[in-house]
């Protein structure tokens, strides 16, 4: 085999090895990058979940209930306050 | 072996000359020293297969070890929604504190700091610390922030451990319908224990490698995929669970009593819209809870229900053609049955229309149609309407109350269970079997989900029975029966009152139990509502009188809720001067 086979194939092998350092870090580079983002994922789900409740807790039958007789003096109208509107008639 | 003399060698000997060679050795010693070499790389080789052949899988795992991690994957438990998907029960991260209290280490101060924070008293805490054991929970399910002010107090040996916690925004309105869990995120009660299978999620976990700063490089392999609970969308509408809890607070308040339940039920679907029990608790905090608080009694309490099972008896007696609603029949004051007497708490006519019997819930009259029919007549109705059998509707702890088998019936048995006495039932068995009436003759299973495909009806008596009954538990609620107070303003309703002594010890005792089951709007029913008050307190115990307007006003705030147009006039109210009692 002559010298410049055997060079170029070095200098091949040598490229093929920096290019494998480079992709197994770039690998691990964007592993972290995913691990981040499913624990942000995971945060943002806890967040909705949070906000799911406080909004239940907000909207409870039995807070809007007293805030709505309480503090703006309001009342639930009897049948004899209520106009029925049926669908189609005139 | 006689040493070289180095007087010799300073003089510069010739090598060939060196007396050393000349020296004669035995033979044995080179094969020794060659054999001791051999056996050393005999020994060497040995080792090296060792290591590399039989012990690598340990070795390995060694290695593994230093970088290798199994992570656990948590599973959030799935959520329970109310058939509007609005939240009734949620898990969120909480953390669990927990000590190695030999290495902990603080001042005095830092540590009632910390029992502070944790809610926990400093004794309390001191004990915990002075454990022998090397892991001790300080406190579990603590909310993040008081967590963080935790960490912050910067207490050597103090760890924390992620957990979920559940919360229940509706707190005690919705208490027996969902339950609750344990610590550990496992169904206890209610919906969260009959559902646990869907609910509860099954932690993963997955191999990594984590560098030297414990920060996770690579996936090494997925054990186990985590799977978070499924959420579930119950069939109660929680603005109406609201509704039924607070009227039936109130109702319980106002009539000094025991305890009490209440059931909605969805006519079209068969979907339970809200169900509530007195005495109740707050499942977000459980602390000293009573067996009494914990009951659902709705489902697990069986009492005589009375006088709401006469319309069975009536519809049966229709059925087979043996009256018609308008026929006489002779009702005297007192009826004899072999030993016993049975009468009315009230006077009426001698004789009454059938109309009339179920109007004024006459036991006479009743017992004069149960005579007509065959006992096993009437246990195929009673079977057929569910009585004598558990709830099919996934719920723990259902019952299936007593109905004894006919054959047994003696004449004066027949007699007392066709008014309701004698046979021991549950609030959701009277609740789901007036679906007869109001579906018009068929009845359909209940379910706690929300149903998206009907199921598929089942018809025990007929339509023009189930209507006639309607028609005469409308005359129930009117004037001259035994519940006007159940009256609803825009709407027709038709139901039937309940009064039971109450058996202790196989006796009865003069303690009652009151209840109403109606349905409305009578034209086209859309809901039952089921009610039951125990032990009323404060002198009234009719369930007319007791029972009824909590019925009255429950169904007037649900219908207008789920937007049922009114059949009636606003005016349709009429109230007389004095209801009649029930009789017992």
């Amino acid at each position: 085999m002559s010298n410049r086979t055997i060079l170029s194939l070095v200098s091949l092998l040598m490229i093929c090895a920096l290019l494998l350092v480079n992709s197994q870090f770039q690998a691990r580079r964007l592993f972290i990058e995913l691990e981040r983002s499913q624990l942000r994922q995971k945060e943002l789900e806890t967040e909705w979940s949070q906000l799911q409740l406080d909004q239940s807790m907000l909207a409870k039958h039995a807070r809007v209930d007293t805030l709505a007789r309480t503090s703006l003096g309001m009342s639930s109208p009897g049948a004899g306050k209520t106009q029925y509107l049926t669908a189609g008639a005139k | 072996m006689r040493a070289p003399s180095r007087k010799a060698a300073a003089r510069g000997v010739a090598f060939a000359a060196s007396p050393v060679l000349a020296v004669r050795l035995p033979a044995w010693r080179s094969r020794v020293a060659l054999f001791l070499l051999f056996a050393a790389f005999v020994a060497l080789a040995a080792r090296a297969f060792w290591l590399q052949a039989v012990s690598t899988e340990f070795l390995q795992k060694k290695g593994a070890s230093r970088y290798a991690r199994t992570l656990d994957l948590p599973a959030v438990r799935g959520k329970i929604l109310d058939r509007n998907g609005e939240v009734m029960a949620t898990s969120l991260p909480v953390k669990a504190i927990w000590a190695v209290p030999d290495s902990v280490n603080a001042s005095p101060e830092k540590l009632q700091k910390l029992a502070q924070l944790l809610d926990i008293s400093s004794q309390e805490l001191k004990k915990k610390l002075e454990s022998d054991s090397n892991f001790v929970y300080l406190k579990r399910q603590v909310e993040i922030e008081a967590v963080d002010q935790v960490l912050a107090l910067d207490i050597p040996g103090i760890h924390t451990k992620p957990e979920y916690k559940r919360f229940y925004p509706a707190g005690q309105v919705a208490a027996h319908v969902l339950g609750f869990t344990s610590v550990e995120d496992k169904g206890q009660e209610g919906m969260e224990l009959a559902q646990q299978s869907t609910l509860g999620g099954i932690t993963g976990s997955r191999r990594v490698i984590r560098d030297n700063l414990g920060r996770v490089v690579d996936d090494i392999a997925l054990l186990r995929e985590p799977q978070d609970g499924r959420d579930l969308t119950l069939s109660i509408d929680s603005k109406i669970q609201y509704i039924a809890f607070t009227h039936l607070q109130q109702a319980i308040e106002k009539n000094k009593a025991k305890a009490g339940g209440i059931v909605v039920i969805d006519v079209k679907t068969g979907e339970v819209l809200a169900l509530a029990n007195m005495p109740t608790y707050n499942p977000n905090s459980r602390v000293g809870l009573t067996g009494a608080q914990l009951r659902n009694r709705v489902f697990t309490d069986t009492y005589e229900p009375g006088s709401t099972l006469k319309p069975f008896t009536v519809a049966l007696a229709l059925e087979k053609g043996l009256v018609t609603p308008s026929t006489i029949l002779d009702t005297p004051g007192k009826l004899t049955i072999g030993p016993s007497t049975i009468g009315d708490s009230h006077q009426h006519a001698a004789s009454l229309s059938v109309s009339q019997i179920i109007q004024q819930s006459s036991n006479v009259g009743t017992v004069r149609m149960a005579q007509k029919l065959e006992p096993r007549q009437m246990w195929d109705m009673f079977s057929a309407v569910g009585f004598g059998q558990p709830p099919r509707v996934g719920f723990p702890g259902a019952v299936a109350g007593r109905m004894r088998p006919y054959k047994t019936w003696r004449p004066i048995e027949q007699a007392t269970m066709s008014y309701g006495h004698g046979i021991s039932v549950s609030l959701i068995q009277v609740a789901r079997s007036y679906m007869i009436f109001a579906r018009n003759g068929e009845m359909i299973p209940l379910s706690f989900q929300k149903v998206s495909q009907l199921p598929a009806p089942q018809r025990v008596i007929s339509d023009k029975t189930a209507h006639q009954m309607r028609d005469m538990m409308e005359l129930v609620v009117g004037p001259g029966g035994t519940a006007p107070l159940a009256q609803v303003r825009g709407y027709r309703v038709a139901g039937k009152t309940g009064t039971a002594h109450k058996l202790e010890n196989g006796h009865y005792v003069n303690k009652y139990v009151a209840s109403f089951v109606g349905l409305a709007p009578a034209s086209n029913p859309r809901i039952i509502i089921a009610v039951m008050i125990d032990e009323p307190g404060a002198g009234k115990h009719f369930g007319g009188l007791v029972a009824a307007p909590l019925f009255s006003s429950v169904a007037a705030s649900t219908l207008s809720s789920l937007n049922v147009p009114p059949d009636a006039s606003v005016s349709n109210v009429i109230m007389p001067a004095e209801p009649i009692a029930e009789s017992m």
